[in-house]
């Protein structure tokens, strides 16, 4: 199982190191470091702030971005262009081709996030950051797998991305719908339910249970880190396991 | 008694249309068994069926009812699936790849162990005839040379039985007459073969058992020779005669005449009496040179049976 698995997430990551839009990706940045960097060293003061903020922001959005542009197009590109036949013809269960495809993703992500990390002082505190930024954007490409599992790679990136933005104002939402009537107090609460909470790997500069924090100064403890770590792998798990699902039930005409 | 490589039973596939809820037919029970060493060649006209049931065979689509069993495992079959090779129809790759990663990622999917996959890919390579392209990328590769990867990581698993759907599709002539001596030499293994085509020429040369299948239905099944030494539609009489003779009462009642010098060739109908026959062209100091019944072809018999099928009150009710 293990090996199918890897097969599938290695053809992923060589796919996804050989087109060009990657490389595009890649220059913005290498681009977005330097920008760092420079703005940095122009700071009147705390220029490592300035790289920080920048970095970290950079992390979160050129991640979430990416996976949401690669993972819309991973399964239904294989559909389309009946790839998958000669694929799943094999001995491989549908569903470890599904994991498969999301692994090699998750290896492609992790590679570009080491390339944004780079000129970032490490310290305990941009670590914690770092680890829940990494799991923000793990979860973005599950979502963006689940809707290209059934969907156009279009309405996919729509739909994740929707998600996305959703997802990083959660608490926003709430607050906005806190003087409203108890009917849309409680339908907002549950709409929020069903969406993925990816303000919880976001809270630099943010408020955690009314305390503010951020990775100049308090931050939050590994506990928190690994409680919403959890958080994101039970998304992801889920997420997953529906996309495989939807992806049993195709017919491969 | 040995286990079928493919047993199909009473196979049924329908689609509906999303909006018009139509129904469309593709598979109306499918039955036929391809026994273990054999090659198979399953006909058909475009839209027949032959492509829905071998992706159903291969588990890319769900069949609506009815059984099917690779192996003798019922399908969908992982365990089936790792014995089985399977070319599709009109293949397209990872064109990113070039064909020793093709084949790297086929065998592991296979599960085949890294030494024997690399020694199993090269000797593959130049078995399709694909030697010279190997650092290539599938994205340069013509539609035959395509086809040539595909048999290759079909191949990968040292399968005992392959499936090919149109595996002559794309190729000139000698890819044509290559990839039948593969099919033989496959046979020569003791594997299975089972392959779709609408070439019958290639069904004619090499295959054990045919089936031919139109809208969905099948319509014949057995040997080449069985199924064509059914009808005899005539006969071949061929004589010598002098130059200045008249065939004159020679050819009345012969379907078709053919003069070429002194030679004279007659179809006589398949009920004719050739004794007969040859006692007037003796009579008329003709040399017999030869005779010969001319059975149905495979193209004939194929031809029938899809004007058949189109005849047929499902099919008349379909185009309603």
């Amino acid at each position: 199982m293990i090996g199918r698995i890897w097969a599938i997430a290695l053809n992923t990551f060589r796919e996804a190191v050989r087109i060009r839009v990657l490389y595009g990706i890649i220059v913005l940045v290498v681009g977005a470091n330097l920008l760092t960097i420079v703005l940095g060293q122009m700071a009147a003061t705390d220029g490592a702030r300035v790289t920080r903020d920048i970095g970290l922001a950079g992390i979160s959005l050129f991640g979430s971005l990416t996976a949401i542009l690669l993972g819309v197009f991973l399964l239904y590109t294989e559909v389309q262009r009946r790839t998958i036949h000669s694929i799943v013809s094999k001995p491989i269960e549908r569903w470890e081709f599904v994991v498969g495809k999301y692994a090699g993703m998750a290896l492609v992500l992790s590679v570009l996030g080491m390339l944004l990390l780079q000129g970032v002082g490490i310290s305990d505190a941009i670590l914690k950051a770092v680890v829940l930024s990494w799991f923000e954007v793990m979860l973005v490409a599950a979502i963006a797998i689940f809707f290209s599992s059934f969907s156009t790679p279009f309405l996919s990136g729509i739909f994740a991305l929707a998600l996305w933005v959703i997802g990083r104002v959660t608490p926003d939402i709430e607050a906005a719908t806190r003087a409203s009537s108890p009917v849309i107090q409680w339908t907002t609460k549950i709409t929020l339910y069903i969406i993925p909470d990816l303000h919880l790997f976001s809270v630099s500069g943010s408020s955690v249970d009314g305390v503010s924090v951020s990775v100049h100064g308090d931050f939050v403890s590994w506990g928190y880190v690994g409680l919403s770590a959890l958080h994101g792998l039970g998304w992801i798990a889920g997420l997953l396991a529906l996309a495989a699902v939807l992806f049993h039930r195709r017919d491969f005409a | 008694m040995s286990v079928p490589a493919i047993e199909v039973r009473d196979l049924r596939k329908t689609y509906r249309t999303p909006f018009a809820l139509k129904k469309v037919e593709a598979l109306r029970g499918v039955t036929f068994t391809v026994e273990t060493g054999h090659i198979f060649g399953f006909v058909g006209p475009n839209g027949a069926g032959k492509t829905t049931t071998i992706r159903t065979l291969m588990g890319l689509i769900k069949p609506s009812s009815g059984a099917a069993s690779l192996l003798g495992h019922p399908i969908p079959s992982r365990a089936a699936r790792a014995k089985v090779g399977f070319l599709p129809e009109a293949p397209y790759f990872y064109d990113y790849l070039t064909v020793p990663e093709l084949l790297d990622l086929a065998g592991r999917l296979f599960g085949v162990p890294h030494a024997v996959r690399l020694k199993r890919a090269d000797a593959l390579i130049e078995r399709v005839g694909l030697g010279r392209a190997r650092n290539q990328s599938l994205k340069k590769f013509s539609k035959g040379m395509l086809q040539r990867a595909g048999l290759a990581q079909a191949l990968m698993n040292d399968p005992e039985l392959v499936v090919l759907d149109e595996p002559m599709s794309g190729l000139d002539p000698i890819g044509r007459k290559e990839v039948r001596d593969l099919i033989l030499e496959l046979r020569d293994q003791g594997k299975t073969v089972f392959f779709s085509t609408h070439i019958l020429s290639d069904v004619e040369a090499i295959t054990d058992r045919v089936a031919i299948i139109a809208r969905g239905q099948l319509q014949a099944h057995g040997t080449p020779a069985e199924l064509v030494a059914k009808t005899i539609q005539g006969v071949e009489l061929m004589v010598r005669l002098a130059a200045e003779v008249d065939p004159g009462e020679l050819v009345t009642g012969a379907d078709k005449v053919r003069r070429i010098g002194d030679e004279l060739s007659l179809t006589l109908p398949a009920t004719a009496d050739v004794d007969a026959w040859l006692q007037r062209a003796h009579a008329a100091g003709a040399k017999i040179i030869s005779v010969s019944p001319r059975h149905e072809t495979l193209e004939d018999l194929f031809m029938r049976e899809i004007a058949s099928a189109d005849s047929s009150p499902a099919a008349m009710e379909g185009r309603t």
